[in-house]
């Protein structure tokens, strides 16, 4: 039976997209079994960056509300032929899903895959409610302000409430990814740190990812930044791909070279 | 922090305003939290008290100490 990871985090713009993007694409490229499903209905988002917009012919509400095969509307990456994407429905209903048949869904795509990566969408209402119902983990991102950090707390308070592993007397994994971290702005003190942020969200931290301009051109051309081996947020995805396995590997060294002068003056 | 900064001291820094701010923030946000059935039993107080008279608004407050954790809820009658 495969595992349902939510990627989340409450504020919108802090990288959920990219991460669920990267994320799927990396276990596939482990040899895992995966399916990554927007669940952002009504704001596709994660076809774009996975590259594979063109292809779409259903959405995931068109499997829910039985207008399609799960097999039609499950688009196979070519790039990453272990990994299969749906997209979310473009409708401007915000009802329209239903807990039974997200059920359903999840349950289905349990049997023929090991990692359904769920992208969630910004908020605590519906869909986020949805998309946390039946998650065996749940990963928190967070930049390191205090927007994200503020609404990534909330949204740390209420996953068990909506949960159904909760419910069952389970508790919902949960980890903290602190994305879009300036090292340099860290060092001067005028960013929080992995550490801050760690200490006010107090969950176990499954990745850091380096503020990276390459990410916006990976995204412009619809190419996952996971193929750019130059590329350090590349590598911050691969470790976390590898962490969620259940490797233990160490976090990115982010400091930077130092002269004399600089430490002096800083 | 710096040679610099040691010698001639230093302004409190960005950062750790921000870290203030939320640890304060987030203490009052969480004790809210506290309570999620506080909407629920708002609804559920006021279907009982509807039988008797008329209800115009309940008002629930959560107080947490380190002995007791309370409940105050206030319940403005209509006339």
């Amino acid at each position: 039976m495969g595992e349902v990871i939510t990627i989340t985090s409450g504020k919108g713009g802090v990288g959920k997209s990219t991460l669920s993007a990267n994320l799927s694409v990396a276990l596939a490229h482990l040899d895992k079994k995966v399916v990554a499903v927007d669940f952002d209905i009504g704001l596709r988002n994660l076809d774009m960056i996975l590259g594979l917009e063109n292809r779409i012919v259903y959405d995931v509400v068109d499997v829910m509300e039985g207008r399609c095969n799960l097999s039609q509307a499950l688009i196979n990456d070519k790039r990453a032929r272990n990994l299969y994407f749906i997209p979310a429905s473009q409708t401007s209903d915000k009802n329209v899903l239903d807990t039974d048949k997200v059920a359903k869904l999840i349950e289905d795509l349990k049997k023929d895959f090991d990692f359904i990566i769920l992208d969630s969408p910004a908020g605590i209402e519906g869909g986020f409610e949805h998309s946390i119902f039946l998650a065996d983990r749940a990963v928190v991102v967070s930049t390191p302000d205090v927007s994200a950090v503020r609404d990534a707390d909330r949204v740390i308070g209420i996953i068990d409430a909506k949960s159904q592993k909760a419910k069952d007397g389970d508790e919902v994994i949960k980890y903290v990814v602190v994305n879009r971290l300036n090292q340099e702005m860290v060092e001067k003190g005028e960013m929080l740190s992995v550490e801050d942020v760690l200490s006010i969200l107090a969950l176990p931290l499954v990745g850091v990812v380096p503020e990276d301009k390459q990410i916006i051109t990976s995204t412009n051309e619809g190419e996952p930044i996971f193929y750019n081996d130059k590329s350090l947020a590349s590598e911050a995805y691969k470790r976390i791909a590898r962490r969620i396995l259940g490797e233990k590997v160490p976090m990115l060294n982010l400091d930077e070279p130092k002269g004399f002068f600089k430490r002096l003056f800083g | 922090m710096t040679l610099f900064e040691r010698i001639f001291g230093a302004k409190e820094k960005s950062a750790s305003k921000a870290k203030d701010r939320l640890t304060i923030m987030l203490a009052q946000e969480r004790a809210d939290c506290a309570v999620p059935y506080l909407d629920d039993l708002k609804e559920d107080l006021m279907k009982v008290i509807q039988k008797y008279t008329k209800v115009g608004d309940i008002n629930i407050k959560s107080e947490h100490n380190q002995n007791i954790d309370m409940l105050e809820i206030e319940i403005a009658l209509t006339k």
